[in-house]
């Protein structure tokens, strides 16, 4: 067997089916031996970008490793917003790409870029092979290194002479056997029962530990109010009495208002990113915090913790349930407080009773939650719509919402849509995007088109980059800046030009019945929906200002709220 | 990050052991600048299928913060912190 079959070896010892990928020079030996290969599907996507967003959709979606695969020079660097996107989301995924012959690598040859060189900073770990042998030994490691700890993507370059060269058989390593020591629990269960005030802070580390179904029988069982980051809602389920949100600069008050209150912070599987705290003084002036992650890297790192402990999160949850199952926190007054503090300060957003009344974005997402089924996967762009998701959508599982968190990146949804519909052909997938952003890859509607996939795309179209406007309204003095769109083409005429049928709605009274046709259509279709130019996520907290500093609509025209950023 | 004039920048001396692989200093200085330190002196020695590399940096952040997340390199076998560590004044 040469290089490139061995590669397809890798795959099938490690059940890998569906990769993403896109064919060029020297990644062609690898594409030759795909044609004689039944068990692997290769998805065809129209840009670079597309094939790793795919991969990282396929691989939020449905726990596995994601794979993606294209050529050197263009190939590779079309490939990089795609891997830094799972890199800063911590996404496991496997990145092949083909180099120029080795002998005529650092000679500038045709498509040669360093490869190596350029995605250090974006990447878990990266390779470039050097000698054919290693191959089989390296793909193991690596596929081992992205989805096991900390997951992230995995580089492999390899120079195309050594994909033809035929490799020497020899035995694979035996994987290393899991470490399955719980640590010792006592002081964070002392710190709890003291705690007058303790809140659950989970992000997304919950769901790369595949700890989901523990997180919520702890949730459940110890009653804690709990917050979520964006990467972490879903945790504690839709119907779980404490959850109080998302927190952080578009996090509800509640949610804001139970941080900084509350006397102890259990921090599980989150790395208090800043869009989460907001200016670090001011977060959670009065709490201890006990801060439980897989990376030791993160413990420390912006706020010292009173208490770290890293290790298996379901291993340490289920400790945790078990510890407080005969005796339950006394925390009733604090629970009771949370509440009322939600039913205020909730994501309330009324439904607009005014039937030829323009349609607003949280009205349309309120609508669309009730409407979809509970396991519908929603993926979003960047923007407007996405807060608008993260704020009134009500997701029962973190896998349910796929969202571009670290790197924020325009673009992920209509891709990740298609990675997610791969991950599972019978699951309702819709792709929420807005104006901008849908305009970033939707070649990729060719992909969709090919494959016959049922994605539904919905496109929130307020003819301008909403968020970077609502930002200039609010704090640079209403100077809009390049944020225009209203040249936009016709979406449903674009959609239809990819034979995707579309519609068009306005109203307030066309959303159910715009919502419900989609989701009957067998197939995909798209729903464009105009929305106001001047509408904003609301609240707000400044870039770099403290979540108490929260701004809402009625404090808009306010002067405080106009003042530049510094 | 750059330093103010005669304003004290901590120094600090940090060995590591790392395998020998295509771009392991590149990966070592590269975590290094983005977790804001300078490189003021770098010493490296092979041995055997490792390299031991004697670094002296220069930064305001936390020193530990930079250890946690060489030791996260893959191809990072160890990273300890020296004991010439100071805090000494930049001159411009």
């Amino acid at each position: 067997m040469n290089g490139a079959q061995h590669i397809l070896e890798a795959f099938h010892r490690h059940d890998i089916s569906t990769v993403f990928g896109y064919p060029g020079g020297c990644i062609m030996p690898l594409y030759d031996a795909l044609v004689d290969d039944v068990d692997v599907e290769h998805v065809l996507c129209r840009h670079e970008q597309g094939c790793a967003l795919a991969a990282d959709g396929y691989a939020r979606a449905s726990g596995k490793l994601g794979v993606c695969i294209a050529t050197s020079g263009p190939g590779a660097t079309n490939l990089i917003t795609g891997v830094a996107n799972a890199h800063r989301d911590s996404i496991p995924m496997l990145v092949i790409t083909g180099q120029v012959p080795s002998g005529l690598i650092g000679t500038d040859a045709f498509q040669e870029t360093d490869v190596l060189g350029m995605t250090l900073g974006i990447v878990k770990h990266s390779y470039l092979i050097d000698d054919a042998d290693t191959l089989p030994v390296i793909m193991e490691e690596a596929m081992e290194l992205a989805q096991s700890g900390r997951p992230g993507p995995v580089w492999i370059d390899i120079p195309k002479d050594l994909l033809l060269a035929e490799v020497a058989a020899a035995p694979l390593p035996a994987p290393e056997p899991r470490e399955n020591t719980c640590p010792n629990l006592t002081q964070a269960l002392a710190m709890l029962r003291t705690a007058r005030k303790p809140l659950l802070y989970s992000g997304g580390g919950v769901s790369l530990a595949k700890a989901e179904a523990p997180f919520r029988i702890f949730a459940e069982s110890s009653a804690l109010p709990a917050v979520v980051t964006l990467k972490g809602i879903g945790n504690p389920g839709k119907h779980n009495p404490y959850n109080l949100g998302m927190l952080g600069m578009h996090g509800s008050r509640a949610a804001n208002r139970a941080v900084d209150e509350c006397d102890l912070l259990l921090v599980i599987g989150a790395r208090l990113d800043d869009r989460a705290t907001g200016k670090l003084d001011g977060f959670a002036p009065n709490a201890k915090m006990i801060h439980i992650d897989a990376d030791a890297a993160e413990i420390n790192k912006l706020r010292p913790a009173d208490l770290s402990i890293r290790g298996d999160l379901n291993d340490i949850l289920a400790a945790l349930t078990d510890a407080l199952e005969n005796t339950p926190l006394a925390i009733g007054d604090w629970q009771k407080q949370c509440r009322t503090w939600y039913t205020t300060g909730g994501f309330q957003a009324a439904d607009n009773e005014e039937p030829l009344a323009p349609i607003t974005g949280p009205a349309f997402i309120r609508q669309l939650s009730r409407i979809a089924p509970d396991d519908t996967v929603i993926a979003c762009d960047v923007g407007q719509h996405q807060m608008w998701v993260a704020q009134h959508y009500e997701f029962d599982h973190p896998r349910h919402h796929l969202t571009s968190g670290g790197l924020g990146t325009m673009g992920f949804g209509l891709p990740a849509a298609i990675g997610a519909q791969f991950a599972d052909r019978n699951s309702t997938v819709i792709n929420v995007t807005g104006d901008g952003s849908f305009m970033m890859n939707a070649q990729e509607l060719a992909t969709i088109r090919r494959y016959n996939l049922p994605v539904k795309l919905i496109v929130m179209d307020n003819q301008c980059l909403g968020m970077v406007r609502q930002q200039q309204e609010l704090f640079y003095n209403n100077r809009e800046s390049q944020i225009n769109l209203d040249d936009n083409p016709d979406f449903v005429a674009m959609a239809r030009a990819f034979d995707i049928p579309a519609l068009y709605i306005e109203r307030t009274d066309q959303i159910r019945r715009g919502i419900e046709t989609i989701l009957a259509f067998n197939g995909p279709m798209l729903l464009h929906v105009a929305i106001s130019r001047e509408e904003n996520v609301w609240p707000i907290v400044k870039p770099g200002a403290s979540n108490r500093e929260m701004i809402d609509e009625t404090r808009r025209t306010s002067t405080a709220n106009k003042e530049q950023v510094a | 990050m750059t330093p103010q004039t005669d304003s004290p920048m901590p120094s600090y001396t940090l060995n590591c052991r790392m395998s020998r692989e295509a771009a392991a200093l590149e990966r070592l200085c590269q975590v290094v600048r983005i977790r804001g330190f300078r490189i003021a002196t770098m010493a490296v020695e092979s041995a055997g299928d490792h390299l031991d590399i004697a670094l002296t940096l220069e930064g305001t952040r936390p020193i530990t913060m930079l250890q946690s997340q060489l030791e996260k390199l893959h191809t990072v076998a160890e990273v300890a912190l020296g004991q010439g560590s100071s805090v000494r004044v930049q001159s411009a």
